[in-house]
């Protein structure tokens, strides 16, 4: 087990991505998501889509490779309201690792930049290619489940036994993400998710406009 | 026999025009084809499609692929328009659209994918869009013909037309434009990106056309 993944995996971890729902919001409010069937359907699909992305990248960056990883998954997130959510949460999490697991490794990532994006931190602060990708592809469905609770008021245990069954892809997923470490940055996959970007980008009007519960 | 005749637009003009004509049945099952396109320091180039390209499955397994390969030299300007590609029953497709930038260089491309034609199950294509200028402006796979992204709210959302269209144009759009099916939106390092689902090409088409419009090197196409 390794103990820095559980914790940033934690609801109670202080990085602030309980503000985040992954782009549900924005698919609640358009009756996309409005039982536990579409919900498992939106998470199947972001975890194939934005959280392989996101565990391919948080394996990558347990090898250094920095700012090559930032401007290469910076190419793979063309919607800039989900960059923008993946430095903030990024940001939350180097708040709480510079007192947590000071490192020279997280030095060199933040003298880079205060807003890395949130897979590589959670790569360099995991350190191993496997749980860092499990934690990253994880951390893409845990969020927008418990925002659908919130939202749409479904069962809690029901939720819970939709995010269990995910198991098995999401060790797939970090399987095949661990299997890319060493594929050199600009090589690395690069899953589109075209709904998402969608989503992101009318979720971040519509929260200027009007009074939404989630920040994305 | 080339599968693909490139049909030049003679007389003088100052974007050299090119339309693409498909001269036999491709890409089916197998094909592996490849256009590679260079652009010469400060030339203009335009490559349009005359009819859409239907993707099928060939008789033994195995898919087919698609690669254009593009090298802007410096100040060069290239607009990519193929007609839409429709993806049918058991095709098993996969096209690359790899392009490097020198210093001041644009492009233009844009890509209209329909998963199957009315009323059947689509085969499956993964489509790259992948260009750097001096580091990467956009890497993006997208893998359709998957029933459980397709349908989902996060993958297509069950649309069954999918179209993006890259814009690498002098200036980029300042924000992002965002409308309930389609946005355009800057990206990171240089490069505004439309992208747009539907129901069918024309409304993909439409929202990508409405894009362009809002897109501030539009005079210039």
């Amino acid at each position: 087990m390794n103990l820095a993944a559980l914790m940033i995996a934690d609801s109670r971890f202080p990085g602030g991505g309980h503000v985040h729902s992954g782009g549900l919001e924005e698919a609640v409010s358009r009756r996309l998501v409005h039982d536990e069937a579409s919900l498992r359907s939106f998470l199947v699909g972001r975890l194939r889509t934005a959280g392989a992305l996101g565990a391919v990248f948080a394996a990558a960056a347990c090898g250094g490779r920095y700012a090559e990883l930032d401007a290469e998954l910076d190419a793979r997130t063309p919607s800039p309201a989900q960059r923008n959510a993946s430095r903030v949460q990024g940001r939350g999490i180097a708040r709480a690792a510079r007192r947590a697991w000071p490192s020279a490794a997280l030095d060199e990532l933040l003298r880079l930049t205060p807003r890395p994006h949130h897979p590589i931190i959670v790569g360099v602060l995991v350190g191993e290619p496997f749980a860092a990708a499990q934690t990253a592809a994880y951390h893409a469905v845990t969020g927008p489940a418990t925002g659908a609770i919130r939202l749409l008021g479904l069962d809690p245990f029901g939720v819970n036994a939709v995010l269990a069954r995910l198991a098995p892809r999401i060790d797939a997923i970090a399987a095949m993400a661990a299997d890319h470490v060493g594929t050199p940055p600009e090589d690395l996959p690069a899953p589109s998710a075209p709904a998402l970007d969608l989503l992101a980008e009318a979720h971040d009007r519509h929260h200027s406009e009007e009074v939404r519960l989630f920040v994305s | 026999m080339a599968p693909l005749r490139l049909v030049p637009r003679r007389g003088p003009r100052e974007v050299a025009l090119a339309h693409l004509v498909s001269a036999v049945t491709a890409p089916l099952g197998g094909d592996d084809l490849e256009l590679r396109v260079t652009v010469e320091a400060g030339a203009s180039l335009e490559l349009r499609g005359v009819a859409a390209t239907l993707a099928l499955p060939g008789r033994h397994p195995g898919g087919s692929r698609a690669v254009v390969d593009v090298e802007l030299a410096d100040g060069a300007s290239l607009a990519y328009l193929p007609e839409a590609t429709v993806v049918t029953a058991r095709a098993c497709h996969e096209s690359v659209f790899r392009a490097r930038m020198g210093e001041g260089a644009r492009l233009r491309t844009r890509e209209i994918v329909v998963l199957g034609r009315v009323n059947e199950r689509p085969g499956s294509l993964t489509t790259t869009l992948d260009v750097r200028r001096n580091g990467p402006v956009i890497r993006q796979t997208s893998q359709l013909g998957t029933p459980e992204v397709d349908d989902s709210p996060a993958g297509l959302a069950g649309r069954r037309v999918f179209g993006t269209e890259l814009l690498c144009w002098d200036d980029d759009v300042p924000e992002a434009i965002s409308e309930p099916w389609w946005s355009l939106v800057p990206l990171a390092r240089g490069g505004s990106l439309a992208t747009a689902l539907g129901d069918d090409a024309v409304t993909v088409e439409r929202a990508l056309d409405e894009a362009r419009a809002r897109h501030p090197g539009s005079k210039g196409f």
